[in-house]
C-alpha cells in the first residue's frame, strides 16, 4: 500500500514539477478577476456550479463548450430515453493528439437514479474543469493528451427533468419515466403522490390524533418529535402527501415503474423476486442499453465512475456476497491504492465494499462494468451530512438539518406545517422538508464537492494503462541471427486487462509486433535471467501478449535475420498504444 | 378462369386439412413451407392470428399464432414452443402441428383457454437442415468470436470429404484418447484411463484448425443459440451464448412480447429437456438459497402430477431422458424467471433397445444404431473414410460419423402420432387451466337499507392459481375482486381487494355490508386465472 501510494505521489509530482510555476499576467484576467488557485478564474465557458440544471440548460453548457473547445471536446447523442430525450455523452480529449478511441478512456456518468441529481452536475465540472485548464496545467494537458473521457452527465434525463419539474420527494423518482403495475392489481400507476399544497415539493402529512405518538417540539414546532413511552402525544403521521384515488384503501401506492435501473445490468442479474428493482432481462431500461451499446463500442474504457448520492463513500463491487470471488486480491490491490488515495482528499467520503458494507445488490452497473467488461469501476455516493458541520451526525438527522436550515439556509430548506381538508383523513397538516434538500448538496457546498470528486476521476483516469517500450537489446547470436528482448512497461497501476478480464477472455490480448525485421522466432520472456521463454509458433512478429500489469512490464523477444533496421509496435485495446524504432 | 378459381378453393382446402399436411410431406418443411402453413391456419375467420414478432439477424421472421376466442386476454393461456434449438427440427412440426389439430379439432378448449404458439425461436439456425452443407446448428446468424480470441468465427466446421454433412474426424495417433467401442466399432468413446485403457485415435468434428491454436470447429461460423441465452443460470461469455444474456433480436423480441401476456399460466417447449417423463427434483438447500436453484417443493408436486398426465398420454417409455435443463435455456426460465408453470420435452427419443444379452445398451449412440437397424434405416452412420487432412500431414484421418439430425428427429412419417399424442396431452392440460367461479351467494337484508353479501370464491382446478413460484413473482397477477359499489356505500368489506392465491380447488369466503338497492356486480380473477362476474340483486 504504502509503495503504491509513494509510486503515485512521485509520478504525479514528477508531472506537476515541469509546470513550474506559471506567474504571469494571465492570472489576472481582462483587469478584473484574480485567480483562486485550482480553479479557471476566467473561463471560456460560464457555469455557476452552485445550482443545478435542467436537460435544457445541460444542452446549453454542453454545446457551448463543444464552441468554445472544438479541439477538446464532443458531444455526441448515445440514443434515445424512453420518451425520445437525447442521452448525452461529452468526449474530452486533445483531438489533436492521437486518436481518441485508441487512448485508455475513463467513463463517467451521473443521475443513473433520477432524484440523485448532482451527478449530473459533478461530471459536467470534470467536463468544464478539464477543458478550461488544457493548455493552463500541464497535468491536465499532458493527461488529455494521453487519455479519453466519455462523460454522460445523465443517463436517465427522462427522471432528471421529472425530478426537478414536477412534484417529488426526496427519493422520488428513482427509476426512469416508464409506467408500470407496482401493486400487482393490473393497472399501472393508477396512484401516485399527490401535491395537495400546489408547491412542487412531496412533503409529509400529519394529524391531530389522540392515539398519535408524536408532538411538535415547544422549541422549534417545525419538528415533530416523539414522545416518551409513557406520554401522550398529539400528531400521528401519515406519509407522503397524496390520497387515495383507486379506491383500494391505499395511498401512493402505484407511481411510475418500480423498476430500479440500477438493477437492470448485465452481470449476475436476478429477477425482482430475488433482486427487488429488477425488470425483465438486463438492459430491458432502454436508457441503459444505450450506455451499454456504447461501452461494447468503446473497448478502450479501462476505468469507470458512476455518480449517485448520498453518504459520501467511494464504492467498489461485489455487489453480492454470491460474487466475491469475482474480485480477487491483484485488482482489489488496484482498488484499494486508488481509492485510499481518494479517502485523503475527500473529507467525509469512505472507501466502501458494496455487499459486505451496504446491502446485497445484483444487477448493478458497477458490477457489470467491472465483472461483465473488466473496467475498473467505482460508484460515489455523493453528499454527506459531514459537510454541513464535520461532524458525523448520520443521514437524515432531525436536530442537525433544522440547524441547517436555521444558520445556513435561513428557512429555504422546509415547509411549514399548513392546514390542508383532505378527501380521506380529514383536517391534516402538510409540511416537511423539500425535496432538493438533505440528499441533494445546498448551492454552497456544490464547487467544492464537485471539485474533489472530479479530483477523484481524474486520479483514476490518470492511472488507466500508460504503456511505453521501456528498453531493446540486441544480442548477436552468430550465422546472421540476433536476439532482440524488447520491455514493455505500464508506467501505472491499471493493468491492460483486469483478472477478471483474463479469466474470461473478455478483451483480446495485446499485440507487441515488430516489422522491418525478418523474423524467425517470437516468445514472451518469463524469467530474462534463467532464460525461460514461451515460444509463439503462429505470427511470431505479432506477439500476443495476455496482460501488461500496472507499474510493471513484460519482456518479448525475437529471433530475426539480417541487419536492416526495425520497429516495435504495441497495440493494446485499453492500455493505448507505443512504439519504438531502431 | 371458373376452373382455376376451383382449384384454388381445392388448394386451400387441402392446406386446412390436418392429414393431407402431413402426410403429403416426405421431410421436416423448409421455412417457406412452414410459413405457407401458419399462413394456412390463420386464415380469414379462424381464431388464430398470426404475427411477426422481429426478424432475426439473418432476416427470418420470429412467428407467433395467439389463437383464442372472445375476451382472448382473460382466459387462463398455454404458451407452446418450438424450435428452442435450431437442430431440433421436429420441435418445430409439433408446434405448428399442435396449432394445426387444435383449430381443426379441440377448438371447444378455446371457450375456456388461449393459446400462444411460437413454432420456430431459431429459425436461422433450423435453415442449416436444408442447406446444402447439412449440420446440428444452434446459433443464429450474429457475428461471434466464441473462443474470445479477438477472431470471429475462423474456426467452424469445414466438410472435408465433400458429402455436404458435417460430422466427425477422426486421428489415428499413439497419443490418441478416443477408442472404438467393442460393441459397435463404429462408435468412437473415450478410453477408460481407469481400467488401463489406452486410446489410439483423436476424435475432433469435422474442421480445421485455422488459427493453429490446437483446437478444432472451437469457435463456429454461426452466432448465439437460443437455448444458451436466457438469464437463467445464463453461461456468460461461453460459446454459443455471448457476453451477456437475451442479446439478440429473436429472444427481446419474445421476452417483451411474453411480459405483456398477463393471461399465461404454463408454457410447453419442445426441446432437449425432459421435465414431462419425469419432474423435476425438489432440493431444499438449493429451493432456500437466495439465488434459487430448485424448483420449489409445491411446484414439484404440480410437476409431478402434470408428468402422470404426461405419461398417461403419450406412449413411448422414457429412455436416457436424463437432461432437465441447461443453462441460458428457455424452459427453465420460464418457470424461475417468469414465475410460469413450465414444461419441455424433446417429443421423441430413441427407445430402448436391448442388445443380444437381452440387457439395455448402455451407450447412446449404439442404441440409436440399433435402432435404425431394427427401423431399416440404412443411411445413419456415415462410415468412417480416410480423407487427406492439412493439418496431419503425415496421419490417418478419416471422417465419418452418425449423420447429422437422426438421433433428434425422427423419420418424418413418424410426425403424425408423435403429434397427435402430444397435442391431446395439451389439451389436457388445457383442461386443468386455473378457474376462478362465484359459489354460494348469500344476500340478507339487515334492514334500513343494508344488505349483506357473502360470496365462495372458488379454484376449480386442480392447479392452484399461483404456483409457489408464481406467487413470489411480479409478473403473475394477484387476483383481484371489485365490487361496483362506491366506496361511501360499503358499510364493510373491500371496494378493491388483493388475493395472493387460491390452492387447487380453493374456497375462500368474501364478504360486504352495503347500503342501497338495485344490483351489483361482483367481478373476480385475473387474466391468467380467468374472470368471473357475478351480478348480485339487492
Amino acid at each position: 500500500m504504502k509503495i503504491k501510494n509513494w509510486i503515485y505521489t512521485a509520478a504525479l509530482g514528477a508531472v506537476i514539477s515541469f509546470t513550474g510555476i506559471q506567474q504571469s499576467s494571465a492570472q489576472v484576467a481582462q483587469d478584473r478577476y484574480f485567480r483562486a488557485i485550482g480553479t479557471p478564474h476566467n473561463p471560456k465557458v460560464q457555469v455557476s456550479w452552485n445550482r443545478y440544471h435542467t436537460n435544457l440548460a445541460l444542452e446549453e453548457i454542453m454545446k457551448d463548450m463543444v464552441k468554445k473547445h472544438p479541439d477538446l471536446v464532443k458531444l455526441e447523442s448515445i440514443g434515445k430515453s424512453y420518451q425520445g430525450n437525447d442521452i448525452w455523452v461529452l468526449t474530452v480529449t486533445d483531438f489533436k493528439t492521437g486518436n481518441a478511441e485508441e487512448k485508455p478512456a475513463m467513463w463517467i456518468d451521473g443521475n443513473i437514479h433520477s432524484n440523485e441529481i448532482q451527478g449530473t452536475e459533478f461530471t459536467l465540472y470534470t467536463a468544464w474543469y478539464l477543458s478550461e485548464m488544457y493548455g493552463e496545467l500541464d497535468f491536465i494537458t499532458q493527461l488529455l493528451k494521453d487519455k479519453t473521457f466519455y462523460i454522460a452527465p445523465t443517463i436517465n434525463p427522462d427522471a432528471h427533468d421529472n425530478f426537478i419539474k414536477e412534484p417529488n420527494t426526496l427519493n422520488s423518482p428513482r427509476s426512469g419515466m416508464i409506467v408500470l403495475d407496482n401493486d400487482g392489481d393490473g393497472l399501472a400507476g393508477e396512484d401516485p403522490f399527490n401535491d395537495l399544497n400546489g408547491d412542487g415539493h412531496i412533503t409529509m402529512m400529519i394529524r391531530k390524533s389522540p392515539t398519535g405518538r408524536f408532538i411538535k417540539d415547544q422549541m422549534d414546532p417545525r419538528k415533530l418529535v416523539p414522545v416518551a413511552a409513557d406520554q401522550q402525544g398529539e400528531y400521528e403521521m401519515l406519509g407522503f402527501e397524496g390520497y387515495d384515488m383507486d379506491g383500494d384503501g391505499q395511498v401512493n401506492e402505484d407511481g411510475v415503474g418500480y423498476y430500479d435501473p440500477n438493477r437492470d445490468w448485465a452481470w449476475n442479474w436476478q429477477p425482482d423476486y430475488i433482486q427487488r428493482g429488477a425488470w425483465k432481462y438486463p438492459f430491458s431500461v432502454p436508457e441503459n442499453r444505450v450506455v451499454m451499446e456504447f461501452v461494447m463500442k468503446h473497448p478502450n474504457i479501462a476505468a469507470a465512475q458512476s455518480y449517485h448520492n448520498y453518504g459520501g463513500m467511494i464504492l467498489r463491487g461485489p455487489g453480492a456476497e454470491e460474487d466475491l470471488n469475482t474480485y480477487n486480491a491483484t485488482d482489489i490491490r488496484v482498488y484499494d491504492a486508488i481509492a485510499k488515495k481518494g479517502e485523503e482528499f475527500m473529507p467525509g467520503y469512505r472507501y466502501l465494499v458494496v455487499y459486505k458494507d451496504l446491502y446485497s445488490v445484483f444487477g448493478g452497473q458497477l458490477d457489470w462494468f467491472y465483472g461483465g467488461r473488466g473496467i475498473f469501476t467505482y460508484s460515489n455516493e455523493l453528499m454527506t451530512s459531514y459537510l454541513y458541520f464535520h461532524q458525523n451526525a448520520g443521514r437524515g438527522n432531525q436536530d442537525e438539518q433544522m440547524k441547517v436550515d436555521t444558520y445556513l439556509t435561513f428557512g429555504d430548506a422546509f415547509v411549514n406545517w399548513e392546514e390542508y381538508d383532505h378527501p380521506q383523513f380529514g383536517k391534516i397538516e402538510v409540511g416537511g422538508f423539500k425535496k432538493n434538500f438533505g440528499r441533494l448538496h445546498p448551492g454552497f457546498l456544490m464547487e467544492q464537492d464537485a471539485h474533489r470528486n472530479s479530483s477523484f476521476t481524474i486520479l483514476h483516469a490518470f492511472h488507466t494503462p500508460k504503456l511505453s517500450v521501456m528498453d531493446v537489446k540486441e544480442k548477436d547470436l552468430g550465422s546472421g541471427l540476433k536476439e532482440i528482448t524488447a520491455i514493455i512497461y505500464n508506467e501505472r497501476l491499471i493493468p491492460t486487462h483486469s483478472s477478471q478480464d483474463i479469466k474470461y477472455k473478455i478483451e483480446r490480448p495485446d499485440y507487441v509486433s515488430i516489422s522491418g525485421a525478418k523474423v524467425v522466432a517470437g516468445f514472451v520472456v518469463e524469467n530474462e535471467d534463467f532464460n525461460k521463454v514461451k515460444e509463439q509458433k503462429v505470427n511470431p512478429e505479432k506477439i500476443e501478449v495476455e496482460n501488461i500489469p500496472g507499474m510493471g512490464a513484460v519482456k518479448v523477444r525475437w529471433i530475426i535475420s539480417g541487419n536492416g533496421n526495425y520497429s516495435i509496435n504495441v497495440d493494446s485495446v485499453k492500455g493505448g498504444k507505443a512504439n519504438w524504432k531502431k | 378462369m371458373k376452373r382455376l378459381y376451383l382449384s384454388l378453393v381445392v388448394g386451400a382446402g387441402i392446406l386446412f386439412s390436418v392429414q393431407t399436411t402431413s402426410l403429403a410431406q416426405g421431410d421436416y418443411p423448409t421455412l417457406s413451407q412452414l410459413t405457407q402453413r401458419l399462413q394456412a391456419i390463420s386464415g380469414s375467420g379462424s381464431a388464430a392470428k398470426l404475427s411477426s414478432l422481429t426478424k432475426t439477424e439473418g432476416g427470418k421472421d420470429i412467428w407467433v399464432l395467439k389463437i383464442g376466442k372472445g375476451e382472448i386476454d382473460n382466459k387462463p393461456a398455454i404458451a407452446v414452443v418450438g424450435g428452442a434449438e435450431g437442430f431440433h427440427v421436429l420441435s418445430v412440426e409439433l408446434a405448428v402441428q399442435f396449432a394445426e389439430r387444435l383449430i381443426k379439432e379441440h377448438s371447444d378448449i378455446l371457450d375456456r383457454t388461449t393459446f400462444y404458439v411460437f413454432p420456430n425461436m431459431s429459425p436461422d439456425a433450423y435453415e442449416q437442415y436444408h442447406a446444402p452443407l447439412k449440420y446440428e446448428r444452434r446459433g443464429n446468424t450474429s457475428k461471434v468470436d466464441h473462443d474470445r480470441d479477438g477472431r470471429v468465427s475462423e474456426d467452424g466446421y469445414e466438410d472435408l470429404n465433400k458429402d455436404g454433412l458435417i460430422t466427425l474426424m477422426r486421428v489415428e495417433s499413439p497419443t490418441g484418447d478416443y477408442t472404438p467401442l467393442e460393441s459397435d466399432e463404429r462408435i468412437m468413446v473415450k478410453a477408460d484411463i481407469s481400467k488401463g485403457k489406452k486410446g489410439s485415435y483423436l476424435v475432433y468434428p469435422e474442421s480445421r484448425d485455422n488459427d493453429k491454436d490446437g483446437k478444432f470447429g472451437e469457435d463456429l461460423t454461426e452466432g448465439i443459440a437460443f437455448n444458451r441465452t436466457l438469464t437463467y443460470k445464463f453461461p456468460i461469455f461461453t460459446p454459443l451464448a455471448g457476453d451477456y444474456a437475451v442479446s439478440e433480436k429473436e429472444s427481446r423480441a419474445l421476452l417483451d412480447y411474453l411480459f405483456d401476456q398477463w393471461n399465461i399460466f404454463a408454457f410447453v417447449t419442445f426441446s432437449p429437456a425432459n421435465n414431462l417423463s419425469a419432474p423435476l427434483k425438489y432440493n431444499a438447500a438449493d429451493a432456500k438459497k437466495r439465488i434459487v436453484t430448485s424448483m420449489l417443493e409445491k411446484d414439484v408436486a404440480i410437476n409431478s402430477m402434470v408428468s402422470g398426465i404426461y405419461n398417461e398420454t403419450v406412449s413411448p417409455k422414457a429412455f436416457n431422458q436424463s437432461n432437465q435443463g441447461t443453462d441460458g435455456d428457455f424452459f427453465q426460465w420460464a418457470y424461475f424467471h417468469f414465475g410460469r408453470l413450465s414444461f419441455s420435452t424433446p417429443g421423441w427419443w430413441v427407445p430402448e433397445i436391448k442388445g443380444d444379452d437381452g440387457k439395455s445398451i448402455s451407450n447412446a449412440e449404439a442404441n440409436f444404431l440399433a435402432w435404425a437397424t431394427e427401423k431399416g434405416i440404412t443411411d445413419a452412420f456415415i462410415p468412417w473414410a480416410s480423407v487427406n487432412h492439412p493439418d496431419f500431414p503425415n496421419q490417418k484421418v478419416e471422417v465419418g460419423g452418425i449423420r447429422p439430425f437422426v438421433m433428434y428427429n425422427p423419420p418424418y412419417e413418424m410426425v403424425n402420432d408423435i403429434a397427435k399424442e402430444h397435442t391431446d396431452f395439451i389439451i389436457k392440460l388445457a383442461e386443468m387451466s386455473p378457474k376462478i367461479e362465484f359459489h354460494n351467494l348469500q344476500t340478507e337484508k339487515l334492514g334500513n337499507g343494508l344488505t349483506r353479501i357473502t360470496v365462495d370464491l372458488y379454484n376449480n382446478s386442480p392447479l392452484p392459481t399461483h404456483s409457489e413460484m408464481g406467487e413470489k413473482s411480479r409478473w403473475l397477477r394477484k387476483i383481484r375482486v371489485d365490487i361496483s359499489k362506491d366506496a361511501k356505500d360499503l358499510v364493510s368489506g373491500d371496494k378493491i381487494k388483493l388475493l395472493n392465491k387460491l390452492g387447487a380447488f380453493e374456497k375462500t369466503s368474501l364478504s360486504w355490508i352495503v347500503k342501497g338497492s338495485g344490483a351489483v356486480d361482483i367481478k373476480a380473477g385475473a387474466a391468467h386465472t380467468g374472470i368471473a362476474i357475478l351480478n348480485v340483486k339487492l
